[in-house]
């Protein structure tokens, strides 16, 4: 069985002439890209950790098949992406491992091979990242609340700051930060003496620290769970949302310490941020209402009514069986290209759901209206736009083909689902499906199974369970997937 | 914890007392809570959906803008309560935080010090938060009088996640950061109230030339704080007469730095144990143009 796509994202590739565009997706650890021409390629991690050093990457172009079947040790760690971008040039492709934490650059060339460039392991897991509007800096914000930035593409003269030598020497001198006077408590002081005495035994092996360019350049105490980056005239900022209901700007780099103000008003925790053509900021997460922002004054201008939106939904597709809900969990807000549109997925719930947001009156007052959901055969899990022509694109959706439609746990019944379903907007500005693009993306979809098949028979020969990532175990996929609503509070939960 | 549900009786017994006694200092014995919380965990806390949401006048109520109708205060983690749209406004602003202000010692010192500055205390810890409010209610039935202790208020919160939901933008004119958990330990230093990035937070509620003022017997957590708030742009170090004075009498040294060394309840008890005080204080600078 393969895994969905749990991400997607596309590029406008003019290579291949106006019009033309490049797919990629992830699923599980592998990566695939397709062109509008219909070439398709993948990338899978290598195995052994000595291949991931980036000269060997850039001579072992082979085809990724072959990589998995080489060597599969028996404990390899997963790594599975969490979040792809692209530069807004086309030409890098950033994506994220979340079980190794660590940020992966491509390079995309003409024939949609991708080459990685780098990969840097955080210290904390990235929930999100985002690139400055140069595409010269990764803004990567963290499960501790903290957000790094590192460049794109590291300088390949950058010394660590401080050189490993002298380190040893300086902790042979460690004192404990207690001293007699400052500890008070019998425990206390018998933990001192504990300290005292492991002294002897020598200093603890130092942290793994990033050995890379990066900075730190604002954090939050919780968990951050969107990054945007903003530029209005000349004025760059920095968007982040965290799990304690907060919305922070503040200034873009190199005033990034400087916090211009909050947009309060949520609830619940903020999964997910998304700036509008308009420029307006649209945030989602637990709350059964989306909140739009004129987030340079951190006014509430409004709140979209999802909750209700999908639960008519749900309502009206009485084949789920899915019976009343109570609460919504964002697990995606999209700004559709070329129009102030948005489009939004719930964690389990099989549509799409769209808002248009209305024109500007002259009281700078306007409301954004539900417009229609969009019915999918399978749970919604990541949507991408490929710009078919200047002013329009196509909606590609990744379906949850594992799971039932409107459950994050039961397996479906029906198989041969597509994982991908595809919609282009009509004269009247609805969403049809579009089985033009579908049957373009054949190869796509097909693609991963080669893949996946052999990781399956390199697993085979390996370890002898055949549980590659297309089979890995119902819950791994589940957490890989649904994760979202899992950032809820529980009530009454006391430390 | 043997010994656990006695001790809940007794002191369940003793707040009856209290009841009966609004004047009545409270005892500390009754509300020691160990000394370490976790503030990364999602306590049961109320807080403020945003510091237009804060009800401040039931804190100072003399201070309250006139408003006859008694609301409850808004929780954030109860959506049953019912909202009141009527938030209750103070015809002045809290302008003094004593994060992490313990048993209040320091926050009682400055009531009196500044009559007409409203202050407010923050503390993680239920019990002790609740002899501090405690104590203000009965100091201001005792000095019912002259109006002393009106000030001063004190709240429960974990101010490392949420001081921007009590407090507006330049609101503050002090912060007292004053003996914090040290959290000796390398893997525990992101719990520690000051950090770089944390910095960024007090900044945004401080006004410009505003003071933050820290104190510490641990000479590490003296060098952490000092590092991490000379590295921050929106912060310099004041000068050294400010923290130290000069001569034997401290000539010149701040008013709130002598409290702070003096008053706070751990001040005290460094002082018993002739211990060091490590005191750091950082003016708060303006914001550069954008560039």
């Amino acid at each position: 069985m393969t895994s969905p796509y749990q991400c997607l994202v596309a590029r406008e590739s003019t290579e291949t002439g106006p019009g033309g565009w490049t797919l990629f997706g992830a699923c599980g650890s592998t990566l695939v890209a397709q062109s509008s021409s219909g070439g398709t390629s993948a990338w899978t991690k290598p195995d052994d950790p000595v291949t991931e050093t980036q000269p060997q990457d850039e001579e072992t172009e082979g085809p990724p098949e072959k990589k998995v079947k080489l060597s599969q040790p028996p404990k390899q760690q997963k790594a599975n992406f969490s979040n792809l971008i692209v530069s807004s040039d086309g030409r890098y492709l950033v994506g994220v491992t979340g079980e190794d934490k660590c940020i992966r650059v491509f390079e995309t060339d003409i024939t949609n091979q991708l080459r990685q460039l780098s990969e840097r392991c955080m210290t904390r897991r990235p929930c999100s990242i985002a690139l400055t509007s140069d595409d010269s800096t990764i803004l990567c914000a963290d499960k501790f609340g903290d957000v790094y930035s590192l460049p794109l593409l590291p300088s390949p003269d950058y010394q660590a700051p401080e050189a490993p030598a002298p380190e040893p020497t300086k902790e042979a001198e460690w004192v404990p930060s207690a001293t007699v006077l400052t500890v008070h408590s019998g425990r206390n002081r018998k933990t001192l003496e504990d300290q005292l005495k492991q002294k002897k035994k020598g200093p603890a092996p130092p942290k793994d620290d990033m050995k890379f360019e990066h900075q730190l350049l604002l954090g939050h105490v919780s968990m951050l769970t969107d990054i945007v980056n903003a530029e209005v005239d000349t004025r760059r900022y920095i968007i982040t949302a965290d799990r304690d209901e907060h919305i922070r700007v503040s200034r873009g780099i190199p005033q990034a310490h400087i916090i211009e103000g909050f947009c309060f008003g949520h609830e619940a925790f903020i999964s997910r941020l998304c700036l509008t053509q308009s420029g307006r900021l649209v945030s989602g997460g637990g709350d059964a209402d989306l909140y739009v922002w004129d987030w340079q004054n951190f006014k509430l201008l409004e709140k979209l009514p999802l909750l209700d939106a999908v639960a008519d939904h749900l309502k009206s597709r009485s084949e789920l069986a899915v019976g009343e809900i109570s609460k919504v969990a964002v697990s995606g807000i999209w700004s559709v290209a070329y129009q102030d549109e948005i489009l939004v997925a719930c964690e389990g719930v099989p549509a799409l759901f769209s808002f248009k947001v209305g024109a500007t009156t002259n009281s700078g007052s306007a409301s954004t209206e539900f417009s229609s959901a969009i019915a999918l055969k399978g749970n919604a899990l990541d949507v991408a736009f490929l710009p078919i022509s200047p002013t329009s694109s196509v909606v590609v959706v990744s379906i949850d083909h594992v799971h039932k439609p409107g459950s994050t746990k039961e397996a479906r019944e029906d198989k041969d689902v597509s994982r991908l379903q595809c919609f282009s907007a009509e004269e009247n500005g609805k969403w049809q499906e579009d089985s033009h693009t579908s049957e373009a993306l054949k190869s796509f979809h097909d693609q991963v199974f080669d893949v996946e098949a052999g990781a399956i028979g390199g697993d085979d020969s390996a370890t002898g369970n055949g549980k590659g990532l297309g089979s890995a175990d119902d819950k791994a996929l589940r957490d890989m997937l649904y994760n979202v609503e899992n950032l809820r509070k529980r009530p009454g939960a006391e430390d | 914890m043997p010994g656990e549900p006695a001790k809940r009786q007794k002191r369940e017994e003793y707040k009856k007392t209290l009841i009966e006694n609004d004047a009545a200092l409270p005892k500390k014995k009754f509300y020691r809570q160990r000394a370490h919380a976790n503030p990364f965990s999602d306590h049961s806390l109320t807080y403020p959906k945003s510091p237009a949401d804060m009800d401040w006048a039931s804190l100072y109520p003399t201070y309250a803008v006139e408003d006859k109708e008694q609301t409850t205060s808004r929780s954030h983690d109860n959506d049953e309560e019912e909202k009141s749209t009527a938030v209750k406004a103070l015809t002045k602003n809290v302008e003094i935080a004593d994060i992490g202000c313990g048993f209040g010692g320091l926050l009682f010192a400055l009531a009196p010090n500044f009559p007409d500055t409203l202050m407010l205390g923050l503390e993680i810890r239920t019990s002790v938060t609740e002899y501090v409010q405690e104590k203000v209610r009965a100091l201001r039935v005792q000095n019912a009088a002259t109006g002393a202790y009106q000030n001063a208020s004190c709240i429960r919160a974990n101010t490392m996640k949420f001081l921007p939901n009590f407090f507006q933008k330049a609101q503050l004119t002090k912060i007292f950061l004053c003996f914090p958990d040290p959290h000796f330990k390398q893997r525990k230093h992101k719990a520690r109230i000051v950090s770089y990035t944390l910095n960024s937070e007090y900044a945004y509620v401080l006004k410009p030339g505003a003071i933050v003022y820290t104190i510490t017997d641990v000479q590490d957590l003296h060098e952490w704080m000092k590092g991490h708030f000379e590295k921050h742009p929106s912060f310099e170090r004041v000068e050294k007469v400010f923290e130290e004075g000069e001569g034997k009498d401290g000539e010149g040294m701040d008013e709130c730095v002598r409290l702070m060394r003096s008053e706070t309840e751990e001040g005290k008890k460094v002082t018993r144990n002739n211990g060091m005080k490590y005191v750091a204080c950082f003016r708060r600078l303006v914001d550069p143009a954008w560039p």
